[in-house]
């Protein structure tokens, strides 16, 4: 075949004319086949997709199930499934905490499968841009875990709202829910001893005009209430004590509304994109780590770890001298996007985690940019030069 | 036999008009050299073995040449393109096995060559069904793949080189796996991708079917090639073995000696067992019959073989081996 070994000199036959097709192969974007096509493979793994579905749709799902079979059959054992407090234990707790760990495999095994399950050369022989290929998974994984989660979300949402119940026990007092500040007055004036008895607010009765009198009892109903230390004043009068629930009715309707039976659309709208950015940068990270590592076991254990024992540490811990290396974490950051209403996710109190932790919003946002950016693209670069 | 540059030796006229060239390609693993100053060129239209034994470098030269794997030193092209700077111009009409080919086990058959076919050109989708029939999977096509036995998964990487409609095909091992039909079946469809003007370059060290199945062949040795060309040329240059069933094996020993010298003469039951030096012809067929019907010896049988593939193939890296 050739004159360099001396013994062959083969001329080339005349070439098959196939004129390539211009298909933009080699750019690092990809194209809507690829993610489609990586979107339908995850798709089909069906393990895979009972985890995904049993955590972010089943798991809210059988927990508020059971509640209102529970609320259906004993209603005055059971309370009402839907409400305030089991949205925010539900969307900060199991979605928050969950919703992380599963966007995490999924984003380990978009990462990882095509190498371990021998595809990944055979993406690379077609001439196609490595970087395509690796920036292919994003948009299919995210198909699939953020439609997952809004799900899972629409349904707490759904029996929150419609499942609440019709009064709030607030402080002992039997308020009804979704009252606007004129109309939480109006019900005061016509309660006034609930008000005044278990409202949390507490007014000293001399710096208000015309209540200088002592709720208590020997007020005009005769029911128990608690006399203002130190008072020295005597009964109120019906129209003194009227007054004086108008006044706390007032007072206290910012921290009423806090309390909601059901949670406001406000809230509602921004714990969901919470979530969602919770989810998104969860599978970012798998991917670009289990991409970096070339297997999904590791990666997701990291992250588990990461996510249930770093971060809480990183949150609630006093540590002085880490403080940096705490902010930088990126549980704490996503921690302290957190819309208010929710309580504080990993535990502890608000007051607790923010003298453990003091992050400016600004620092909070670029750390999530940050590990964004840093595990992509250590994953894309990983996929771009490792041998398949 | 040290190989001098295509280059250098002025032997191509028109380089785009080579399947695949490769120039001083070098390629270590730490300490070891895998691949070394490789100079290799394979015409098109043509099916091209690639031999040697295990370890001698066969599937990390491919490696390099599909871009799974970084050259440390050298140039390579494919269809023209200098790979790895225009490796998807390149790669567009390439199709390759490499290795034991893998696919997602959870997906069918027409699945996984449809996550295939997304990465290529929009008409590839069109050939999934057409690839399965030709390698005759179109009735498993929907089955899955971790149904699959080796010899389909083997069929199913064939039909996976096809979605690009190639010109030119990268074959590792194909017939690894196959049964002695399944292995009669490649080998048709390999001549079959020839007739109509593909490329296929494959590496095996079944010799006997590569014999059957190629043109022209590359022998490579721990890292280097040491001789390529077409078959037939390259075994015209090897030892001829004349068998002789006779009468008086020791009378017509001595005369073949006289009358072929530097011949390789044994006995055997039959008779004699000649080892003819390389380019031995005919004549000296005619002319041994002759002497030995002259000095008296009655001959029964008197048969040159022609060496095979696997016989030459030994021949020249034992004789590699012992020159080193």
């Amino acid at each position: 075949m050739t004159a360099a070994t001396g013994e062959t000199n083969i001329r080339p036959s005349n070439a098959r004319s196939r004129g390539a097709v211009p298909d933009h192969r080699g750019s690092w974007l990809p194209s809507g086949r690829m993610i489609a096509a990586r979107w339908y493979e995850l798709r089909k793994r069906r393990g895979l997709m009972l985890l995904l579905a049993g955590v972010t749709v089943g798991l809210p799902t059988v927990y508020l199930a059971i509640r209102l079979v529970l609320h259906a059959v004993a209603p005055h054992t059971y309370g009402p499934a839907g409400g305030y407090d089991g949205y925010v234990n539900l969307v900060a707790g199991v979605l928050y905490v969950f919703g992380f760990i599963v966007a995490a495999t999924l984003g380990a095994t978009a990462g990882s499968v095509d190498l371990t399950e021998g595809m990944f050369r055979h993406h690379v022989i077609t001439g196609r841009s490595r970087l395509a290929l690796y920036l292919a998974r994003i948009p299919a994984g995210l198909g699939i875990i953020l439609p997952l989660m809004a799900i899972g979300f629409t349904i707490v949402c759904a029996v929150s709202v419609f499942a609440a119940p019709s009064t709030l026990d607030y402080n002992g007092a039997r308020v009804p829910a979704q009252l606007s500040r004129a109309e939480l007055v109006h019900w005061a004036t016509d309660h006034p001893n609930e008000v005044v008895n278990n409202f949390p607010l507490r007014i000293n009765p001399g710096d208000l005009p015309n209540t200088a009198c002592l709720p208590g009892p020997s007020g005009p109903d005769g029911r128990g209430a608690k006399a203002f230390p130190g008072s020295t004043t005597g009964p109120c009068t019906t129209a003194q004590l009227r007054a004086l629930a108008v006044n706390v009715a007032n007072e206290s309707y910012d921290d009423y509304s806090r309390h909601f039976l059901s949670p406001s659309i406000s809230l509602m709208v921004k714990s969901g994109l919470w979530i969602g950015l919770e989810a998104v940068v969860a599978f970012l990270i798998g991917l670009g780590l289990a991409s970096l590592l070339g297997q999904r076991t590791v990666a997701v254990v990291l992250m588990i770890v990461l996510e249930l024992i770093l971060t809480p540490l990183a949150v609630r811990a006093h540590l002085p001298h880490l403080m940096n290396l705490q902010r930088a974490v990126i549980g704490a950051a996503t921690a302290h996007v957190e819309p208010g209403g929710l309580p504080r996710p990993f535990g502890g109190s608000q007051t607790e985690q923010v003298l453990a932790l003091h992050e400016p919003t600004g620092v909070a946002i670029v750390v999530i940019i940050a590990w964004i950016v840093v595990w992509t693209g250590l994953g894309a670069w990983r996929m771009s030069t490792r041998d398949a | 036999m040290s190989v001098q540059s295509l280059a250098e030796s002025g032997a191509v006229q028109d380089p785009d008009a080579w399947a695949v060239e490769v120039h001083g390609l070098t390629k270590r693993f730490g300490a070891n050299i895998a691949v070394n100053r490789v100079e290799l060129t394979v015409p098109r239209g043509c099916a091209f073995g690639y031999l040697g034994p295990n370890g001698a470098g066969k599937t990390t030269l491919m490696r390099m040449l599909l871009g799974l794997t970084h050259a440390d030193v050298g140039t390579m092209s494919m269809l023209g393109h200098s790979v790895p700077k225009d490796r998807d111009k390149a790669l567009a009409r390439v199709g390759a096995i490499v290795d034991e080919p893998r696919f997602h086990q959870h997906l069918s058959g027409s699945d996984n060559l449809a996550m295939l076919a997304s990465s290529r050109e929009p008409a590839a989708n069109t050939r999934i069904a057409p690839a399965l029939d030709r390698v005759g999977l179109g009735r498993r096509a929907d089955d899955k793949v971790g149904s699959y036995s080796m010899g389909m998964r083997q069929r199913l990487g064939v039909a996976a080189c096809l979605l690009g409609d190639p010109e030119l095909l990268i074959l590792d091992e194909p017939m690894n796996g196959l049964d002695p039909a399944g292995m009669s079946d490649m080998r048709e469809m390999i001549l079959s991708f020839v007739d109509e003007g593909r490329t296929v370059v494959l590496s095996s060290h079944l010799l006997d079917e590569v014999q059957r199945t190629c043109d022209s062949v590359a022998i490579v040795d721990r890292g280097t090639v040491i001789r390529q060309g077409p078959i037939a040329e390259l075994l015209a240059g090897s030892s001829l073995v004349l068998e002789v069933e006779c009468s008086e094996p020791e009378r017509a020993r001595g005369l073949l000696l006289r009358v072929a010298t530097g011949s390789s003469i044994d006995l055997v039951p039959f008779g004699l067992s000649a080892t003819l030096p390389p380019g031995s012809g005919r004549d000296l067929v005619a002319e041994i019959s002759r002497v030995l019907v002259e000095g008296g010896v009655d001959i029964y049988r008197i048969q040159p073989l022609q060496a095979s593939l696997e016989s030459w193939f030994l021949e020249v890296t034992s004789r590699l081996g012992a020159a080193q």
